[in-house]
């Protein structure tokens, strides 16, 4: 019996090997872009306020191209270093690594203030870490000088707590958690990570207060209940290592009977009472497991545990009916197996996936939303993906699944775009149609006129008051009807002086004498006046020249543009068009690339999975055979 | 069974089998949680498509800029460029639900604001109202607000600027604040050139 035994013991803890393996490998915490945002009433530059408003949003595409946009024309001057540092932030979220990168050293190239270098800094460290940078990761992260703002400085502990464990320094990173008190989420991930890695090295006693601690965590949001189970459930298992199944039943009795690891901790909750020798303890969550969807690997190894506690007990009967039923449940799933590898083989693979995954409460323009925020909130149950619960939890299949949503969201926009540049194409030609049509309108405008003689003529003018003035010649201002009374006085003057001497002429020439210094006194008295008046209108006919030479000098600039600026346009949309016809189908290949690559690793999966149920099923016949075995000789006896 | 009353000693020797497989698990299961940065694991095929698709996303951002600096230059020529933007500092005297804005008597943009986009207000973004012609020299600019109050009552409020429009391009900003002296919003207009 004993050599049975062990391997169905192999058998159900292989199975219990995927207990811990529901999630990511890894702890994390997907964030937004956080960028230095300043206060609302301080923002600058309304462009980068535009790009920020379009941000908040989650709009994360349309903000990183209004971000570009504005970036390129020179909009944002007074916000140039955070704008790069959004950028960055931007690219991240798009999972375009390289270009964040690129940005990030680019702020830092610069004199940029240090809160805004130490964001560049710890971005970089993010990017190294993901990447498996670890070198980089850490000397990124040496470089912050101060605190960062918000949720970011607690980030960056995490941060730099996970870089020292991925490196395998735990010690320092479990002094870096000893120092760090605030309560918050983050605290709690890095706990997690931690006390996971100490119990993994040996240090058991101190991985299990960690875990203890974010086993016993206050919790009001989901996801802090989902890292709570997570630690209770790996708490769980860590005792159940180190044989001290009540302790361990505790742990995992905490675990929600209704979240993502319930399944996982009922399977231990029976081993840890099967261990603490009492089986009839143990059916009960392993019987309540039993009753649940089979594409489960907790649920296909309780198959096998419940007949195993009927043996324990003694209930051979009852034992064997349940390795038979064990038996035939697994042929089932094995048939839907081979259903589902061939769906997937037959392609449609990971649309299946996404038109399951998609939340029926979403606004149609969420759909279009590509950025890290997007995640499979849980794993979707349609034909093709029953079974790949394990895969949607590992981060490079979400990765990759991300990437082929991200490039049916990129083929949708560029068949957007296709249908606007035919727009555009008119928009062009309808310029060109009117700029053709203004053409002789404003040949004809401007031939008639003549600035140039007009300017020649107040030059001539001007001269004239100058001239003037230097003789004080104060008839040049007389109105018409003065100058002509002036005029005929001088007549007068001529025609008295040629009369014979005599007492008539004296007295004439009196009277025309006595005229004329009236009318010189008049024009004298107003002089002045006269002469402002003539300067104020010589201003304004230097105004009105200035004003008909910048407008002439505008249409001859329009008319110098039109023709180069309307084929500069037609010349940048067929480019457009171009890169829009190229791109289209390279997106198109990439998708089927993608689509190849990951249902390869999904068909791998299944192969694995029907090889593990292949397996179980032997372990059921082994033991059923055993079973009759005993009965037949317990008989012959 | 219990092992100490019923002296089954298969069943004694098949649990101590077991835990011991119990314990070589939990060190295969605890490897699965060991600490591993992200791209570690990945696969040659699967990062050469990754670079793929992460340059097809970059020539996508840039076609996408543009197209929309075309536009832009094409329908808006910065010589009659006209943008009027709407931002809220503070804004806790009033909620706001939609904005009509007139130019020179004529309807140019009638927006109703969903909850996402005043949120975005109120951290910061500014939102680029209207974007549109106009030829040189002066225009009014009315902007009607309605939302809700002080004590939750509706609200509506107008606000008229004249402004000059020069060569370049014209940007006016409508600013929703708060006036803590009558705990009342105030609805400012600033031109920027």
């Amino acid at each position: 019996m004993s050599s049975p035994l062990v391997r169905r013991c192999w058998a159900l803890l292989a199975g219990a090997w995927f207990a811990l393996a529901g999630g990511p490998a890894f702890a994390v915490r997907d964030e937004p872009p956080d960028p230095d945002l300043p206060p609302p009433s301080k923002i600058r530059d309304l462009d980068y306020g535009d790009v920020l408003f379009h941000f908040f949003q989650d709009d994360y595409f349309e903000a990183l191209v209004r971000l570009e946009v504005s970036h390129a024309l020179g909009r944002m001057p007074d916000h140039a270093a955070e704008a790069e540092l959004l950028a960055g932030g931007l690219y991240l979220s798009l999972g375009l690594h390289g270009e964040a990168t690129r940005r990030f050293e680019s702020v830092l190239a610069g004199p940029v203030p240090q809160s805004v270098s130490d964001r560049a800094h710890f971005y970089l460290a993010r990017i190294g870490f993901q990447r498996g940078y670890l070198e980089e990761a850490a000397r990124s992260l040496g470089r912050i000088r101060g605190p960062l703002p918000g949720s970011l400085e607690p980030e960056r502990r995490l941060l730099a707590a996970n870089v020292l464990m991925a490196q395998g320094r735990y010690g320092e990173a479990a002094q870096s958690l000893e120092r760090w008190t605030d309560g918050s989420d983050w605290t709690y991930y890095a706990r997690f990570n931690l006390g996971v890695a100490l119990v993994r090295t040996g240090e058991t006693a101190r991985g299990r207060q960690l875990l203890e601690s974010v086993g016993a965590m206050p919790v009001r949001t989901e996801e802090q209940r989902a890292l709570r189970d997570r630690a209770n459930l790996a708490l769980g298992f860590a005792l159940l290592q180190e044989r001290q199944p009540d302790p361990a039943a505790a742990a995992l009795a905490r675990v929600r009977l209704d979240g993502p690891f319930t399944n996982r901790a009922l399977l231990g909750l029976g081993w840890a009472e099967a261990d603490a020798a009492r089986p009839e303890r143990a059916l009960v969550p392993w019987l309540e497991l039993r009753e649940r969807p089979v594409l489960e690997a907790a649920v296909q190894e309780s198959l096998l545990a419940v007949p195993y506690a009927y043996a324990q007990l003694a209930a051979n009967g009852q034992a064997a009916d349940q390795y038979r039923h064990a038996v035939s449940a697994f042929a089932a799933e094995t048939a839907r197996l081979d259903e589902s590898i061939a769906a997937i083989r037959g392609g449609g693979f990971l649309e299946a996936v996404l038109a399951a995954a998609t939340d029926p409460a979403a606004k149609p323009d969420d759909a279009d939303q590509a950025g890290w925020l997007w995640q499979l909130k849980q794993a979707p149950d349609a034909p093709h993906t029953r079974y790949l619960y394990q895969l949607f939890a590992s981060h490079a299949f979400q990765e990759g699944l991300r990437n082929y949503r991200d490039l049916g969201i990129m083929q949708r926009n560029l068949e957007r775009r296709a249908g606007s540049i035919e727009a555009f194409h008119e928009m062009v030609a309808a310029r060109e149609s009117e700029s053709a049509r203004r053409a002789p309108r404003k040949a004809e405008m401007m031939a008639g006129t003549d600035l140039d003689s007009l300017e020649a003529r107040r030059a001539g003018l001007e001269a004239r008051v100058a001239e003037l003035v230097g003789a004080r010649d104060v008839t040049a201002l007389a109105t018409p009807e003065e100058a002509t009374q002036w005029r005929k006085l001088e007549v007068l003057v001529a025609r008295t002086a040629a009369l014979p001497p005599g007492t008539q002429r004296d007295a004439l020439a009196e009277r025309v004498r006595l005229l004329r210094g009236t009318l010189a006194w008049r024009l004298d008295a107003d002089y002045k006046l006269r002469l402002s008046r003539l300067r104020a209108s010589l201003a304004e006919t230097d105004a009105a020249l200035a004003e008909a030479r910048r407008r002439r000098a505008l249409v001859e600039q329009a008319g110098d543009l039109a023709p180069r600026s309307t084929e500069g346009f037609a010349e940048r949309v067929r480019g457009i068009e171009r890169r829009v016809e190229r791109l289209q189908p390279a997106i198109d290949a990439a998708a089927a690339a993608q689509e190849r690559l990951l249902a390869d690793i999904a068909v791998r999966e299944l192969e694995a999975q029907k090889a593990r149920l292949a397996s179980y099923a032997t372990q059921a016949q082994f033991a059923l055979a055993a079973l009759y075995d005993g009965a037949s000789a317990g008989g012959a006896r | 069974m219990h092992p100490n009353s019923s002296g089954d000693s298969r069943g004694a020797r098949g649990r101590l089998r077991r835990l011991a497989c119990v314990g070589a698990f939990l060190v295969a299961g605890c490897a699965l949680l060991t600490p591993s940065a992200g791209a570690t694991g990945s696969s040659p095929e699967a990062r050469t498509v990754d670079q793929d698709v992460q340059a097809l996303k970059k020539e996508l951002v840039d076609l996408n800029r543009d197209l929309f600096r075309l536009e832009e230059e094409l329908l808006y020529p910065a010589s009659t460029q006209v943008a009027v933007f709407l931002s809220v500092n503070l804004g806790t005297f009033f909620a706001l639900d939609s904005v009509q804005l007139k130019l020179d008597g004529k309807d140019v943009a009638n927006y109703l604001y969903t909850e996402r986009e005043v949120e975005a207000l109120h951290r910061g973004g500014v939102q680029k109202l209207y974007l549109g012609n106009l030829k040189a020299g002066e225009h009014e600019l009315v902007a009607v607000f309605t939302g809700k109050g002080p004590h939750d009552r509706d609200y509506r409020r107008g606000t008229t600027v004249r402004f000059e429009k020069a060569v370049g391009a014209k940007y006016v900003e409508l600013r929703i604040t708060d006036r803590e002296s009558s705990l009342q919003p105030e609805f400012a207009v600033r031109q920027w050139e």
